[in-house]
């Protein structure tokens, strides 16, 4: 990785808002795919929103590509915004599944 | 003030703290008015507080004011959760006024003395001059001794007392945060090595120590006010430390992209800068989660009656988990990559996200502390709203974010300018600067300004006179 | 009682925080170990054998400095004593800097404390932004002394009615309330005519350090915009 270009080339002027507002709408619509799951497994939404939810996270992961396409990021960079998406669609899960153990042990 | 309802001298000790927090509180708002001021108006007090005087106790008096509203707040939760007295109170209260002595002296310097020669004698006596840790050498020295002793009586009592998670968590996270000042207390010629240095501290303080602190006090606030198992919790607290540190320490990266620091730090920076705000959602939806469950066995019940025991102070907490994730998380996250990051880099985007994100992770759960403190104080058993509380909540929480939304909007049109089309100079600068945008843009960041002191100074009055009133259950 | 799992236990997320904790932090001093060397000040020997450092040492005042595209990396970075074949730093050609091309490396180094440590008293990073860190009131000083404003034919050398760069600047740091360039004003900060001198070596050797190609484009107007 070291000697790798990463600036391959400026940004052009007029795709910087559009970087920004798809930055944003990453963890914005990341929210709504966390608040999503979260909600339904708690009771709050009704099981058939779940699809929504799900719809959510493909949002995040094209605002993803998008910011990073018109950011011109390298190889590297563009792993790593992979991780961080796969990340996000893992957490709700990772995290329901210990709440509910943890619950489960101590309140039975 | 008199019947006191407090049993633990370290209980009376943090208030002192929460007390003397909170008139720092009020004067960083101040300084913030002036130097806002300043933006709009420039003659405004020109060579009399001119901007970098006024920006100067603003950010520091916003450091100052957390510190003490931490330190109150580890003295607040220590009886509760070691079950014992803390060991050595009595030398944290004498602590307490050198601390606070040494600050008053400290902003009076600032203040009236403002700049020094060029020589080591200005750094040793007036200020250091490097942004957030300007306190002088003298003053770096009596802090590490207060620091000291802060966390020789929080060993000493998490040793001898019942050690929870929460108290463990905090005993690693406090010798870090007392241990990491020392890296900035030494002078370099070489500005690369000096800001090298300084961003061990400003950066493993605001987005490691300092966040597994929230996450340690958003665990003790789930138990205290919604009785959340303590075991869900710490062990949530195990995981945030793990997912905070785990992106957190090498997310340093990020303020390594242009200081003359090799390239490598591009990769390292940008990697894990995406995760860290992970951490945040996930602190988000913990609280949620928790309070939801807690709710829902209340509703179980067939009982109608919310599970939090105190208000306000929730509220703050809850504003803390959303601001955390609003200013640290989305706003950190779209100026972090290095390909963007070098046009914004030092610009109002800047400036906005260090408004939200200082605000939502750490003013807000500060403040719920303090309401706290004055539940505790009053023997409160059931602690509700009243008007004033709600004025102070929605006119904090919502002039911070017209601000930040502001200057924004003004960092927008400052960098397409002064940036991404005059490639930075003195010329692109100004010309960066006199866009209406960004001109507007400053406007209603003082207007916004105005409307989050005002909401101050409810909150002072409701801290002052809520414990008095007579809906709370007692 | 639920069987316990290891997910819901929390030693074993104790320990895997501590493990985690551990692991940044060795790496985060690994990565220290590495950079710090990277980032030490070079010497005058470093530039008279033409070592490229990213932070040369202070004798680097007696050279001339651009800001030029390096086509390898895709940004700029600094040449010192003009570029050679490859567009790289030749360590050739020198600049007079206040009369004088043959500043010692004790003196360059007498003069770059001066300056930095008048860089921390009169507390230019509460305005300005240094390395892009500071305050945001007024303009970036990172690459301050390859401005064309002070320049030969810049607006801000004619202003100060001086000949050379230096020479002007260091009399705007000095009365900076005669020379406004906008209603925003830099205050009197009682800058002496030797920490003047100071402050511009230490500018001057900023300018020097290679910023991994912040800020981009320096100097070169509307170069983002119709530049690719």
């Amino acid at each position: 990785m070291v000697g790798e270009i990463l600036m391959t080339q400026d940004i052009h002027v007029d795709d910087f808002l559009t970087i920004f507002i798809s930055s944003t709408l990453v963890l914005i619509f990341g929210g709504f795919y966390v608040g999503i799951y979260t909600a339904v497994k708690v009771n709050l939404l009704k099981k058939w929103t779940m699809p929504f939810g799900y719809i959510f996270w493909v949002l995040t992961a094209y605002c993803l590509y998008l910011m990073g396409s018109l950011m011109h990021v390298n190889d590297f960079t563009a792993k790593a915004l992979v991780v961080a998406a796969i990340g996000l669609l893992l957490l709700p899960h990772a995290v329901y599944y210990m709440q509910d153990r943890v619950h489960e042990e101590n309140e039975h | 003030m008199a019947n006191s309802h407090l049993k633990y001298e370290s209980k009376k000790l943090a208030t002192w703290y929460f007390t003397f927090a909170a008139i720092i509180f009020g004067a960083q708002l101040l300084f913030g008015l002036v130097a806002a001021i300043q933006y709009v108006m420039p003659s405004f007090m020109f060579e009399v507080v001119d901007f970098s005087v006024a920006r100067m106790i603003h950010i520091n008096a916003l450091v100052v004011w957390m510190v003490f509203a931490m330190f109150g707040s580890v003295y607040w939760l220590l009886p509760d959760e070691t079950g014992i007295e803390t060991v050595g109170v009595g030398i944290g209260k004498l602590l307490f006024w050198a601390f606070a002595a040494a600050i008053v002296v400290v902003v009076l310097v600032y203040l009236f003395i403002q700049v020094g020669p060029a020589d080591e004698t200005t750094i040793w006596f007036i200020h250091e001059g490097r942004e957030y840790i300007e306190a002088p050498r003298w003053a770096d020295f009596a802090i590490v001794v207060v620091a000291l002793g802060f966390v020789a009586n929080l060993y000493m009592t998490g040793i001898k007392g019942n050690r929870s998670g929460i108290v463990t968590v905090l005993m690693a996270d406090m010798i870090a945060f007392s241990g990491l000042y020392l890296t900035g207390m030494f002078y370099t010629d070489n500005i690369s090595m000096d800001q090298f240095w300084w961003w061990w501290v400003i950066h493993l303080w605001v987005e490691a120590t300092w966040e597994v602190f929230v996450g340690a006090l958003a665990a003790y606030g789930l138990i205290t006010m919604i009785g959340a198992h303590r075991k869900v919790v710490e062990m949530w607290l195990w995981i945030e430390v793990a997912m905070l540190f785990g992106s957190g320490i090498l997310g340093m990266g990020h303020h390594y992209f242009w200081i003359g620091t090799p390239e490598y730090w591009w990769e390292i920076g940008a990697l894990f800068s995406a995760l860290e705000p992970l951490p945040l959602v996930a602190m988000f939806i913990h609280v949620l989660y928790d309070w939801g469950k807690m709710q829902g066995q209340e509703d179980a019940k067939g009982l109608e009656q919310s599970v939090i025991t105190n208000k306000p102070a929730f509220t703050w907490f809850i504003l803390n988990a959303f601001g955390n994730f609003l200013g640290a998380g989305i706003w950190g996250f779209f100026h972090t990559l290095p390909q963007v990051n070098l046009y914004t880099h030092g610009t109002q985007f800047t400036s906005a996200h260090g408004h939200l994100a200082f605000f939502g992770a750490y003013a807000t759960i500060l403040i719920g502390m303090m309401y706290l403190g004055v539940q505790g104080k009053n023997g409160i058993k059931i602690m509700r709203h009243t008007k004033s509380s709600i004025w102070a909540t929605s006119m904090i929480f919502g002039g911070v974010l017209g601000m930040t939304m502001a200057l924004t909007i003004a960092g927008y049109a400052d960098f397409i300018i002064s940036r991404a089309q005059w490639g930075a100079t003195w010329e692109g600068y100004f010309a960066g600067q006199s866009g209406v945008w960004y001109l507007q843009g400053m406007n209603w960041r003082l207007i916004m300004g105005v409307v989050t002191f005002i909401g101050f100074l409810f909150l002072v009055k409701d801290l002052l006179s809520t414990g008095r009133a007579a809906h709370h259950e007692r | 009682m639920a069987k316990k799992s290891v997910w819901s236990d929390n030693r074993f997320w104790q320990r895997s925080a501590g493990w985690v904790t551990g692991v940044a932090s060795v790496l985060l001093m690994w990565l220290t170990f590495d950079t710090i060397p990277q980032i030490t000040l070079g010497t005058d020997a470093d530039l008279e054998n033409g070592v490229t450092k990213r932070v040369p040492g202070p004798t680097v005042i007696n050279y001339k400095i651009t800001y030029e595209m390096d086509k390898k990396r895709h940004h700029e970075v600094p040449v010192i004593g003009g570029a050679n074949a490859e567009g790289k730093s030749s360590f050739q050609e020198k600049e007079k800097f206040f009369g004088r091309d043959d500043w010692s490396e004790e003196e360059a180094r007498a003069l770059l404390r001066l300056g930095k440590l008048g860089s921390q008293a009169k507390n230019c990073m509460n305005c300005h932004t240094l390395l892009g860190n500071g305050a945001y009131y007024a303009p970036d000083l990172t690459k301050a002394w390859l401005d064309p404003a002070w320049g030969p034919n810049g607006p801000m050398q004619a202003m100060t009615g001086k000949n050379t760069k230096e020479e002007a600047m260091a009399e705007f740091l000095q009365f900076p309330s005669q020379y406004p360039t906008h209603a925003r004003m830099m205050p009197n900060l009682g800058i002496t005519a030797e920490e003047a001198k100071g402050l511009v070596a230490f500018l001057k050797h900023m300018s020097s350090i290679d910023t991994n190609g912040f800020p981009r484009n320096f100097g070169k107007i509307e170069g983002a915009v119709h530049g690719k």
